[in-house]
């Protein structure tokens, strides 16, 4: 197991990506996601509050703090009471800002969902789901049901694992070469912003089997093809706009890293794969383009290539000289390469977790799985999905006003002989 | 339940619209519940902005040492015939100005604090004329020309981000000219009588410039021409 520095002194370091985050993170850009689950019954928050007191000491790493040293940021244990729960606001996903009454966690409460705000330098979504599922299972047995700690729920009465905060970029950081990509800037896909902090969230609710069976037609798989369907629609905006010179439209897709390279850490663990489809070269039906990202996922998520990503990112972060930057010139030179490197060359954001599995004895006590991302660097909307049981939820989140993408994703869904039903938070 | 007529999808029973396109819901078979509670909370929350305050006493506490050590060293021990201090503490009220204002005052618009700038470098001017006592081309030389700094550069900030990237040019490109026409005739008046020369021949470049840019603005047919003709 690799020894994080700094672990018996009561502090430890950031890993690649939330070095990424936290010096990205501003009054403009919310590098927090949510993840609800909506029960069967309303919720008791009471018992709620009781269960996130009995489960977060079996997470550390999630109840810490910030802080910020002469040449990194570093995590520090939070010796503060909570984080407790509070009523949800209609604008979720706040940004978090270093400060000392900040939590990088929240729990929210609405009626029947329960919601858990994360910071991205705590964890990716497939660190944060353990959690999640684990407090779920803790909150149903408070609420009298038995609960068996199966399908990666831990059980909160053992001590925590220090494998489960292992930094795995720095321990994957092996290949030989450093991957390095330049990617084109893409078609930003910006809109008319909001005022400031509000957060437009558009959920679609679609059934799992049916999509699949329209995905397997399309010979892709759910991810692909949501994938393609959402280019088509930042296409179709594209063009109304039009543009003399289109631009191509890319999409971020973070691969959970996981499956390739095995690890049992919470903490980030992921990259971000770019389909893309340049209408430059020509119009593309939803056929072609779900071939397109089909085939470019297929080709590049690979264990070879992303390590050798992954070391070119470590590399950065043990360059001697650039170790002894200040963290505020740090900031300003990760911001500036965050905006051409990690915001320009993308159209929007588009994740998907996976399917929310919970063992038998829990799943009649969900109705259905939700998932939000932060507001990105411009006014434009991240697209997130998540599964459970037959429902799958996909969200629109963005601080913008128009809602011309979703509505054309939603429409095609429809075309394609789905069943759509639609929420959101937008008042009229 | 609702369907919007438009986009096929299912909408929850309290929609009085289609959250995708807007459309209203009329459904005589299933009128919009009002009653059932709403599916997302109502209530807004913000989390508390970060508070500059600290950086601007750090900095207001650099500025007033610096100023204060100056004027100590100034009257006790290197007097050199002027009160030199006073320039450094002038320019460090206008660096208080341009640095500290825009922790405090998050909330205002832009251009006003751009006008607050612009006064923090004519009170920083008049305290190099009182130092030097050089009241006599501060009223007739510098004010007029910090006037008309003053001036373009506000209706600059102003306008441009409103412009597309054509009209900005040509506002900068006019403004230029107007200054410089304004420069030499400050210069000149001070100097004693107004000859126009340098600045007319900046002017005819600039008019001539800005001419092509005007037609091409203006006459699509001829800005595609263009576009054609350059491979743009």
């Amino acid at each position: 197991m690799v020894r994080r520095r700094g672990q018996d002194k009561g502090w430890f370091q950031l890993d690649n990506a939330a070095m990424m985050y936290s010096a990205i993170q501003s009054g403009t850009y919310s590098a927090v996601y949510r993840f609800s689950a909506v029960m069967a019954r309303e919720v008791d928050p009471q018992a709620l509050q009781r269960a996130i007191d009995r489960t977060m000491p079996r997470f550390p790493g999630f109840h810490v703090k910030i802080r910020k040293g002469v040449f990194w940021y570093y995590f520090e244990p939070d010796d503060t009471p909570g984080p407790y729960l509070q009523p949800d606001i209609q604008n979720p996903c706040q940004p978090v800002y270093f400060q000392n009454k900040d939590q990088l966690i929240r729990f929210f409460y609405y009626r029947h969902r329960i919601s858990m705000e994360v910071f991205h330098a705590l964890a990716d979504g497939g660190g944060a789901l353990v959690l999640f599922k684990t407090l779920l299972a803790v909150y149903l047995r408070e609420l009298g049901e038995e609960i068996p700690n199966q399908e990666g729920i831990l059980d909160v009465d053992e001590a925590p694992d220090p494998q489960e905060w292992e930094d795995a970029y720095a321990r994957y950081a092996r290949s030989r070469v450093r991957l390095r990509k330049s990617e084109p800037r893409a078609y930003p896909c910006t809109g008319t912003p909001e005022p400031f902090y509000t957060l437009n969230v558009t959920m679609g609710f679609v059934s799992v089997q049916a999509l699949r069976q329209v995905a397997k037609s399309h010979g892709a798989s759910i991810t692909e093809y949501l994938a393609a369907v959402l280019i088509q629609s930042i296409l179709a905006r594209q063009r109304r706009e039009g543009r003399r010179r289109e631009l191509p439209v890319a999409l971020a897709i973070p691969i959970n890293l996981r499956p390739y390279f095995p690890t049992r850490t919470m903490r980030n663990f992921i990259l971000t794969v770019r389909p893309s489809i340049d209408p430059e070269l020509g119009d593309y039906t939803l056929e072609e383009i779900i071939s397109q990202v089909h085939h470019h996922m297929r080709l590049h998520i690979t264990r070879q290539e992303m390590q050798g990503v992954i070391t070119r990112n470590v590399f950065f972060q043990n360059f001697l000289p650039l170790q002894l930057v200040p963290v505020p010139v740090k900031n300003f030179v990760v911001d500036t390469a965050y905006r051409l490197a990690g915001n320009r060359p993308y159209s929007t954001t588009y994740t998907n977790p996976g399917a929310f599995r919970v063992p038998e004895q829990m799943a009649p006590h969900i109705q259905h799985m939700e998932v939000v991302l932060g507001q990105s660097y411009t006014p434009r909307v991240n697209c997130a999905s998540i599964s459970y049981g037959d429902v799958m939820e996909i969200t629109f989140a963005g601080t913008v006003k128009e809602t011309d993408v979703e509505r054309d994703f939603f429409r095609t869904l429809v075309q394609d002989g789905l069943h759509v039903k639609v929420t959101s938070n937008r008042r009229e | 339940m609702s369907y919007c007529v438009n986009c096929g999808v299912e909408l929850d029973k309290d929609a009085a619209r289609c959250p995708l396109c807007q459309t209203p819901v009329v459904n005589p078979v299933c009128p919009v519940d009002t009653t059932i509670p709403p599916n997302f909370p109502v209530e807004r929350r913000e989390v508390e902005p970060v508070n500059r305050r600290e950086a601007a006493v750090l900095l207001s506490a650099v500025y007033g040492v610096v100023s204060l050590c100056c004027v100590v060293l100034n009257l006790l021990f290197w007097w050199r015939g002027m009160p030199w201090s006073a320039i450094v503490a002038g320019a460090c009220a206008m660096l208080w100005v341009w640095t500290v204002l825009p922790l405090l005052l998050r909330s205002v618009h832009s251009i006003f604090l751009v006008g607050l700038d612009l006064l923090a470098v004519a009170g920083f001017l008049w305290v190099i004329s009182m130092a030097v006592d050089g009241g006599s081309w501060l009223g007739r030389l510098a004010l007029p020309i910090w006037w008309g700094c003053s001036v373009v550069l506000l209706f600059l900030w102003y306008i441009l981000p409103l412009r597309s990237i054509l009209s900005r040019c040509m506002l900068v490109l006019g403004s230029c000219v107007v200054l410089m026409l304004w420069l030499e005739l400050c210069i000149d008046l001070f100097l004693g009588g107004y000859q126009p020369m340098w600045s007319l021949v900046v002017a005819v470049v600039g008019v001539t410039l800005m001419a092509p840019l005007l037609i091409i603005r203006y006459r699509p047919d001829l800005r595609r021409e263009v576009r054609r003709r350059f491979h743009f």
